[in-house]
This record gives structure tokens, sequence and C-alpha cells, in this order.
């Protein structure tokens, strides 16, 4: 028999799309709800490629390589947004956005606490340039001529 | 289908959404070590019930590996609080997907979904959130939005799915044919075949007049007008007559036909066309990128042209959104 059926190959789609459907309901952070949407393009591809495969047609790898196109279009546009949302609101959190919802809906408040001491990560950083050396004899002799 | 299968069928998303409820993050959560665990739980009795693969070791053995990294990246990516170790997660869940096409022979897939997704948008993701999060996480990446909805939501979205796939794709009832055709194609000589159409009656010696389930099998699942069904009715004649070289040789075609693409069904369709891209099913092109050149150029001309219109009206669109300088650093 072949190795793996097709049925195996849709089941991963599956999964990966339906888990990216979750990360994009739960997380509140906008760059993760934008790698959850791209996750759920990335089982749709698997699809597509598992048929291309079984059917022995390459029409779906074309059409995995248009997604790649509209991926790369969203990714750009996507920043573009979120650097212009961070710049208004200082944060990542779309809860900060929910003054465009509708009219009649009531809004999302926090109500757990979070418990305390549990300090948020730091997050990396480039290293700052080293201090400045200081100026050497002959530099000042020279700057005083 | 049965109630019991059902049950075996909902059993894994079931688990392993509760194990996602458990690991995403809110205020109040259990040690992940509960979750996870669960959600491995899940996926090894996915892959025991679910997953069927067959003989050949290695295949199998990448496959596991690769579906397995993908899914438990997948896990670690929604359920994880730092945005940065999330998009590390996900670059893994590109680059395991990429081992899945090449599992499936797309090896040019492969190399530009790595390009793409893990050398372009990872990184830049990456750029960004450390840009814009310099001082550290903040409480939002803690909590999460309707945890147990959005889980629920999850759970009967993937179980449905499940369901229907099975239904349509199981290839289970097939290893009897398979079986049956092999036993023809090994077949030594003509009495064995007799003996063959006789399977669960030896009293019957009249072989024209018994009805062969093999045959009847195969015209179950080949529409009327397919290359399929044409193949079956000349199995059928050529068992009539005890032709048995001609009726090995069909035989042969028809098992090929099973083991290469799994499913009967994607056998042949009637009224499809054939493009320049489309072959045999289970069978490629050899040059990947040769045929898919081909194919994107003949049949999905207009499409590159839109393509290149949408990439180019996305780039422009770019740098009007982000170009603008706002009021205060003016």
């Amino acid at each position: 028999m072949s190795p793996a059926t097709l049925e195996s190959y849709l089941l991963v789609g599956a999964v990966l799309f339906t888990l990216g459907m979750v990360g994009f309901l739960t997380r509140r952070n906008l760059i993760l709800m934008f790698l959850s949407a791209e996750m759920m393009l990335q089982g749709v591809a698997i699809n597509l490629v598992a048929f291309a495969k079984f059917r022995g047609d390459l029409g779906g790898q074309v059409f995995v390589l248009f997604i790649l196109t509209v991926v790369a279009c969203e990714a750009a546009i996507a920043l573009a947004m979120i650097l212009m949302l961070y710049k208004r609101k200082k944060s990542l959190d779309v809860s900060l956005w929910q003054e465009l919802r509708e009219p009649d809906q009531e809004p999302i408040l926090d109500e757990d606490v979070m418990p305390p001491g549990d300090k948020p990560a730091e997050f990396e950083h480039l290293t700052p340039a080293g201090a400045e050396p200081p100026p050497s004899k002959e530099a000042e002799e020279v700057s005083h001529v | 289908m049965e109630s019991r299968n059902l049950i075996w069928l909902i059993a894994p998303p079931v688990l392993g959404f509760v194990a996602i409820y458990l690991l995403l993050p809110q205020a109040r959560r259990l040690t992940p070590i509960w979750g996870g665990a669960l959600a491995a739980l899940a996926l090894v009795l996915g892959a025991a019930l679910l997953v069927r693969t067959a003989t050949v070791f290695v295949e199998s053995l990448l496959f596991y590996a690769f579906a397995g990294i993908t899914m438990a990246a997948g896990v670690m990516m929604i359920a994880q609080k730092n945005p940065v170790h999330a998009a590390l997660s996900f670059a893994l869940v590109v680059l395991s997907t990429c081992g899945l096409f090449l599992l499936q022979a797309a090896p040019f897939l492969m190399a530009a979904t790595i390009i793409v997704y893990a050398g372009a948008i990872v990184v830049t993701f990456l750029f960004v959130i450390m840009l814009a999060q310099q001082e550290g996480a903040s409480s939002a990446d803690e909590r999460s939005r309707e945890p147990f909805l959005a889980s629920l939501a999850g759970c009967i979205l993937l179980a449905s799915l499940v369901c229907i796939l099975h239904q349509a794709f199981d290839t289970r009832h097939l290893d009897d044919i398979a079986r049956e055709l092999t036993q023809i194609t090994e077949a030594k000589d003509d009495v064995e075949i007799k003996r063959l159409s006789c399977l669960g009656d030896p009293t019957k010696t009249d072989i024209s007049k018994l009805t062969r389930p093999l045959v009847e099998k195969l015209k179950e699942h080949y529409p009327e007008g397919t290359r399929g069904r044409a193949e079956a009715d000349q199995l059928q004649i050529q068992w009539v007559r005890m032709e048995v070289e001609p009726l090995k040789k069909t035989a042969q075609s028809l098992l090929q036909a099973i083991q290469s693409t799994g499913s009967l069904a994607l056998y042949d369709v009637p009224g499809k066309a054939k493009t320049p891209g489309h072959r045999e099913p289970g069978k490629l092109p050899a040059g990947n990128v040769a045929a898919l050149g081909k194919t994107l150029f003949t049949d999905y001309l207009i499409a590159v042209e839109l393509a290149a219109t949408l990439l180019l009206v996305a780039t422009i669109g770019a740098i009007v959104i982000a170009g603008r300088r706002s009021e205060v650093l003016r």
C-alpha cells in the first residue's frame, strides 16, 4: 500500500486549520492573531498538495504557489497596519481597539486578577553599545592644541 | 456509522481540545504538565485510531515524525505566553510542514515555503515584536479571550471534519479488494483461479454462473463510463472465459491503481479534461520544477499575471500605510 493514505494528510491539514482558528479566536496579541491565520493557510496548503499527489495533478501545487503569493502580500499589509495601530495605542493588545465594536455590544473587561509576583518575562534585546572609552592623553593634547 | 465507531472517531479531537483549554494562557492556570500530557495522549490516540499507514517503513516513520512535530508545534504556538517563542514555534510548524511537502513529491514548494515563510515572514514578525514591545510582555499576552468557547468551537469543527473525512476517504474496505486482486495475480495456473472464484463455496464448480463478489465490489466503486469500470468489466469477461494471462494483467493494473492512490474513487473521474500537469493518479511528473513551470505558464497564465499585479498593489499599499508620518513625530 502507499505509505500514508490521503486521509491521514487531510487529517493533519484539518488539525492545523482548527488550531489556527482557536489561536485566532483566543489570542489577544495582534501579531499572534496573524500568525494563527497563516497557520490556517498552512493547513489548506497541506490539503492541496495531498490532492495534487494522490490525483497526479499539478494544479494543487500551483494553487499552493498562489497561496504563497497572497500570504506574502497579506503579511506586508498586516505588518504595516500593525505598526500604525501600535503607534496609536503603544500596545499590541487587540482589546484596546474594542471601541470599534457594535453599539449594542458589552465591552469585554478583564475580570480575573493576574496572580501577584508573576512578573512578565523580559524580551530579548540587542545588547547596548559599551561605555564610552575615556579620552586618551594624546587625544586631549591634540584637542588643546 | 456505528455509534461505537463514532465515539472512537470523536475521542481524539475532544481530548485534544480539553488539553488546549488547559494550556491556553489564563489568569489562573494549572501547571502545563497536565495539559501537555493530555495533548500528547490525544496525538497518540489519533495516530493509533485515525491514521493508517502501511508497509513502507521509512516513509511512515517520516510521516509520523513530521505530522507529530507540526501538530505539537501548532499547539505550542497558540499556548505560548511569550510572543517571540510563539513566532519561533510557528517557524517550526512551517519547517515540518515543508517536510510533509517533500514526502508528497513537492520539492519546489518546500523550498519556496521555507524561503517565503521562515525566511521572510517569521523574521519580519520577530523584528516587529522586538521593535514594538521593548518594555517586556504585556498582560494581554497572559490572558485569552473566551478560551472555553473557542476550544469548544474548535472541537466541534475538528470532530465534524474527522467524521466527514473518515466517511469519504477511509480506505479500509479496499483491503479486501486488494487482497483478492493479489491472489489473482499470484495464482499459478487456471486451477487455482477456479478455486479463487469459488471462494466461500467450494462445492460450486460451474464458474460462469457464480456472481463474483470482487467484480461486484469493483463495479460499486467505479461509476459508469470510467476507465476503472471498463477494466472491471474486462476482468469479469476474462474471468468467465478463463483467459489466465490477460486476467492477471487486468488484475495487476487495477491493483496498481488502488495501491498508488490509496483510493478507488480517485482512480478516474468521468469528463475530466487532461491538462499538461495531469498524469496517472499517484504519478506526478519527474521534473517537479519544469512541470510546475509548464503548468503555471500554460493553464494558469492569467492567474500568474493577476498575482504579479496583486504583489505590486500590496507593495504600494504597505508603503502608503506604513510610510505616513504620524503627527507626534512631525
